[in-house]
């Protein structure tokens, strides 16, 4: 409302679709992916013990909001639960800019004073979660990390294709057409992620479910690895076996439309 | 008997995504079907038979998607394009070839005048919406939803290389309700172009569907009510149901058509066709490509197009489609199993019956591959003159196994 106001009085400037959908994307997929990195990592889920109970608000000015609630240890991620205390962006671009890792510092509200401790503790958290979806070579030598790292990237990569649906114009076309539809993508031994599709939205979440439209097996840690980093060519790895689509393969072909494009926003 | 495996065929497509993108571009690359359990690369056809690269030969349901109606290597066909090849592929200009093969059409098909010639589907279907557009000079074109018309960006799915302006101006409605269309062309009353339907419902992934009877009518009464251009892709289903257009078959009066894969034995070309009041907007449409001209594949047509009527081409193929659907059905229920058979014989298509997500259909149609037999799990298939009752007898032989391994691994 105020945006639109201030849009039409020549104050501000409405973000461009690309930076829309990348703030989307690093509040509700990647911000989202902390409560898995809770469950994963014993260190993040220690520092997510100390937090206390608090709900903090991520708000970006004519952009998306994430609240992360806390409490003993549990972390919830919502769009539109209450919050006691808030970090603000001035703009989208502001905050994409932090998540790329420039110095951006968002201004605190609410009752900032009563949760500094909070506060202070949540970089160590979203660090923590940097280390796996950005490791180091050194790290990602260790098998565990590896998985780790794998099913944070699918995950993170899986539901940032619901702020592609909601935010770029392009691909509501194709969203509209979505089929209800349920996806589960295995690695035999590792992870296991599934995306639920219900009349064009995605819910993605870990583990499998039963009799899923379509599944894809992709056949190990490292193939999956290399696929995260760009390193092997998903139509040769599809055409040799090492990934195995069955099922409704056209829905599986819809929604790596989407997935495909996750790419083009996050790195 | 040894089962099939796909070695070279993986092997040349692992070279080949390293130069060429996806490996294999569109539906023929391996994810369409199931990666591992059928070919990726055909060295040699004949008949209604062909072999992939590791030497596996199989009966062909696919027919090159649908292009190889005779049969591999037809020896008419193949010796009318040897015969103006000997003359020259390509020239500054047509060869009278052009002309005669256009004469053949609108001799051969009731109710056109004229046509012009492509290379592909998608070339022919751009120019009859381009020419609707033109006629009427409105925006707007009305399509099935879920329908195929080709890869050009007014029509085609997904996302890659589109801008959101490239279909701003087509519109969806489901397949057989013509109430919808009419919708439509009351709530953009003056700016509907053209409505362009298939003969029937053919997408990939689900069953086929037959128009509804008055359907074509409906579309005809609504489009002569507002103005629109009613166009027939028939790009599929032509000259496979009747030799006269598929909307002869249907009983019904389009103003443009567009036809392609059955039109020259797998030679390359594709024929827009339509009635004089729209010649003047398709003269005014610029359509052109280096290749349009060739002359090899409008010989291959006209000796294709008198093949198909001097062997009553259709007639055959229809009773093989019939023996093929019939024996399916059969041999299923046979096994305990319970199969849906949609589409015309000619086109015919099989899916497990409350089954959406096809992994019977990809367990059947992938064992069927290993045994010889080519039948596509999400696509209709292509019965061709060439296919005799020994083959469809042997077909059905490879499917009772199938349909064994299906059940004992699925169950009902």
């Amino acid at each position: 409302m105020l945006s639109s106001m201030l849009t039409r009085l020549g104050l501000h400037t409405p973000p461009t679709v690309r930076d829309r959908v990348r703030a989307g994307m690093h509040l509700h997929a990647v911000l989202g992916a902390l409560p898995h990195l809770v469950r994963l990592d014993e260190e993040a889920a220690a520092t997510a013990r100390l937090m206390g109970k608090v709900a903090i608000e991520f708000r970006v000015f004519d952009g998306p909001k994430v609240v992360l609630s806390f409490a003993d240890g549990a972390l919830k991620v919502s769009r539109d639960a209450c919050s006691n205390v808030g970090l603000f962006f001035p703009s989208c671009s502001a905050l994409n800019r932090m998540f790329d890792g420039e110095k951006v510092n968002p201004i605190p509200f609410k009752n900032f004073l009563g949760h500094m401790k909070a506060l202070q503790l949540l970089p160590k958290l979203t660090d923590r979660l940097t280390s796996f979806l950005k490791p180091s070579t050194e790290a990602l030598a260790d098998v565990a990390f590896r998985a780790k790292h794998v099913e944070l990237s699918l995950l993170v990569g899986l539901a940032a294709t619901q702020d592609l649906v909601e935010s770029d114009p392009k691909v509501r076309r194709v969203a509209k057409e979505l089929h209800d539809a349920t996806m589960v993508y295995e690695i035999p031994g590792g992870p296991v992620a599934h995306v639920k599709i219900s009349h064009g939205a995605i819910e993605v979440g870990a583990g499998p479910l039963k009799d899923p439209t379509t599944s894809i097996t992709i056949k190990d840690v490292d193939l999956a690895l290399g696929l995260v980093q760009g390193k092997v060519d998903t139509f040769a790895a599809n055409g040799s076996g090492d990934i195995r689509a069955s099922g409704n393969l056209h829905i599986a072909d819809e929604y790596n439309n989407l997935f495909d494009r996750v790419g083009l926003y996050l790195k | 008997m040894a089962l099939y495996n796909f070695e070279k065929s993986n092997e040349l497509f692992q070279r080949a995504t390293k130069v060429v993108p996806s490996g294999i571009s569109g539906n023929k690359n391996p994810a369409f079907a199931v990666p591992g359990s059928f070919p990726y690369y055909a060295v040699r056809g004949e008949g209604c038979r062909y072999w992939d690269v590791d030497g596996n030969e199989y009966i062909d349901y696919l027919a090159g998607y649908g292009p190889i109606v005779l049969g591999y290597n037809d020896p008419v066909v193949d010796a009318a394009a040897a015969e103006q090849r000997k003359l020259g592929a390509a020239f500054n200009h047509p060869t009278p070839r052009a002309v005669e093969l256009a004469e053949k059409l609108v001799g051969m098909i009731p109710l056109i005048d004229w046509c012009a010639f492509g290379k592909n589907g998608s070339d022919v279907t751009a120019y009859a919406i381009q020419t609707a557009r033109e006629h009427t000079q409105r925006r707007k074109i009305l399509k099935a939803k879920g329908e195929y018309h080709g890869s050009q960006s007014w029509c085609r799915s997904g996302l890659g290389g589109l801008i959101e302006n490239d279909f701003e101006h087509v519109l969806d409605f489901e397949w057989n309700d013509a109430t919808q269309v009419e919708d439509l062309c009351k709530k953009f009353d003056g700016d509907v172009a053209g409505v362009i339907v298939t003969p029937y419902h053919h997408p990939a992934f689900a069953n086929q569907v037959m128009p509804k009877p008055g359907f074509f009518a409906d579309l005809r009464r609504i489009c002569d009510k507002y103005g629109a251009v009613l166009i027939l892709d028939d790009v599929r289903a032509g000259f496979r149901l009747d030799i006269k257009g598929s909307h002869e078959y249907f009983d019904f009066k389009p103003d443009l058509t567009c036809y392609c894969k059955a039109m020259a034995n797998g030679y390359a070309i594709s024929a827009c066709c339509g009635t004089d009041p729209y010649k003047p907007a398709a003269s005014r449409v610029f359509f052109t490509g280096t290749y349009y001209t060739s002359a090899v594949e409008q010989a291959a047509s006209i000796a294709c197009l008198d093949e198909m009527l001097k062997s009553n081409a259709i007639d055959h193929m229809m009773k093989m489609g019939t023996m093929l659907q019939k024996g399916l059905k059969e041999r299923a229920e046979a096994n305990g199993l319970e199969v849906t058979i949609s589409g015309p014989p000619t086109l015919p298509f099989m899916s497990f019956s409350n089954e959406t997500n096809f992994r019977r259909s990809q367990r059947f149609s992938g064992e069927a591959a290993r045994r010889g037999v080519l039948l596509h799990p999400h696509h209709n298939w292509f019965i061709m003159r060439s296919h005799t009752a020994a083959d469809i007898k042997k077909t059905l032989a490879v499917a009772d196994e199938c349909f064994a391994i299906v059940k004992k691994e699925f169950g009902g």
